[in-house]
């Protein structure tokens, strides 16, 4: 009865949200003039800064890995 | 965080509910595909209770219930006859700390008073005397909210300082405006006229500040007729404006002008710093 996901397929999923709430909260930045959508846009930047470097971890995790096994 | 339970937050709860049933049921059947749809129901319904948008007003609300106000304002000022322009006044006017307000005189071209003269009337709403009058500006707690916003008082900051954050302030944090630009001018000019008995060359600093799609952008075409007067002291936006320029900088602001765009959408305001 072990977690099906690997930490592998944690990091991809990873890096697919950071990339989707990235582009997200870029194109909805105040400075493009996209001010009608009414959600905290603070928030969904901290949030897509956040996974982001959660994916950066785990691509150093992986590198270390690759660096320290023989 | 309180969850109000209507469509969003019934949505958001049956994502997260959803989710941990998902992520539960991957690990009894062992299965990578209901694990990630777990994990992406749990995420998204955790984000989007983060997200969620903060309480929002609609505009022409906002200019609907302000538009009174200052047509009123207008009409006690011109009532009252105080012909003189807005001046927006620091806070080493006054004794009590962070205060700014707006002296009105009597009639134009006439000296600014002491801050002695100003401190004796400073805790009445509206201070009259026969020389001008003290009005607490319309953008007071905008500029609080900017301050807050920026985490310090506008005091402790400086005109350069001012120049960078400003902009920052009103489009990524408030939301109140589309674009700003401000730029400071200093020129050496001849104050003959406002200085009869001293013609000698006096350092002046004109701000320009140029507001692009503000919120009240239109809050003058709803009041009847606005006066001069109400354009010195100058929209909520424009006033916020003058009280952290004046703030900034530690001495008095003077609306010089304010170009309204026809359909409200770009604001440019002119202010003079007043050199003492």
């Amino acid at each position: 009865m072990d977690f099906p996901l690997s930490f592998w397929d944690i990091s991809l999923w990873l890096a697919i949200t950071a990339i989707i709430l990235l582009i997200t909260s870029e194109l909805i930045s105040p400075y493009y003039g996209k001010t009608n959508i009414l959600i905290n846009k603070r928030r969904i930047r901290n949030v897509s800064i956040i996974v982001s470097t959660l994916f950066l971890i785990t691509v150093a995790i992986r590198i270390a890995t690759i660096i320290i096994s023989p | 965080m309180r969850i109000i339970i209507n469509s969003k937050g019934l949505a958001i709860m049956t994502m997260l509910l959803l989710g941990t049933l998902s992520l539960i049921a991957s690990i009894g059947y062992n299965s990578s595909i209901l694990a990630f749809i777990g994990l992406g129901l749990v995420f998204w319904g955790a984000v989007l209770l983060y997200i969620r948008s903060e309480e929002y007003t609609k505009k022409g609300l906002l200019e609907a219930a302000l538009s009174p106000s200052l047509t009123t304002l207008n009409q006690i000022i011109q009532e009252l006859g105080y012909k003189g322009d807005a001046i927006y006044l620091p806070p080493k006017y006054f004794a009590i700390p962070e205060t700014t307000k707006i002296y009105i005189s009597k009639h134009k071209d006439t000296s600014l008073p002491t801050p002695e003269q100003v401190q004796k009337r400073e805790n009445q709403p509206v201070a009259r005397t026969m020389r001008g009058m003290l009005i607490t500006p319309p953008g007071i707690q905008l500029s609080k909210l900017l301050e807050k916003s920026l985490g310090t008082s506008f005091i402790k900051t400086d005109l350069e300082s001012l120049q960078q954050k400003l902009p920052k302030l009103f489009i990524e944090n408030l939301e109140i405006a589309e674009n700003l630009e401000i730029q400071a001018e200093n020129d050496m000019t001849q104050r003959q006229e406002d200085y009869p008995a001293s013609p000698t060359q006096m350092k002046s600093t004109t701000v320009h500040v140029k507001i692009t799609k503000p919120i009240y952008g239109t809050i003058f075409k709803e009041a009847e007729e606005p006066s001069q007067i109400t354009v010195s002291i100058g929209c909520p936006i424009c006033s916020a404006t003058a009280i952290a320029i004046t703030k900034a900088t530690g001495k008095p602001v003077r609306i010089v002008d304010t170009k309204r765009s026809e359909d409200g959408n770009i604001i440019e305001a002119s202010y003079e710093i007043i050199e003492e």
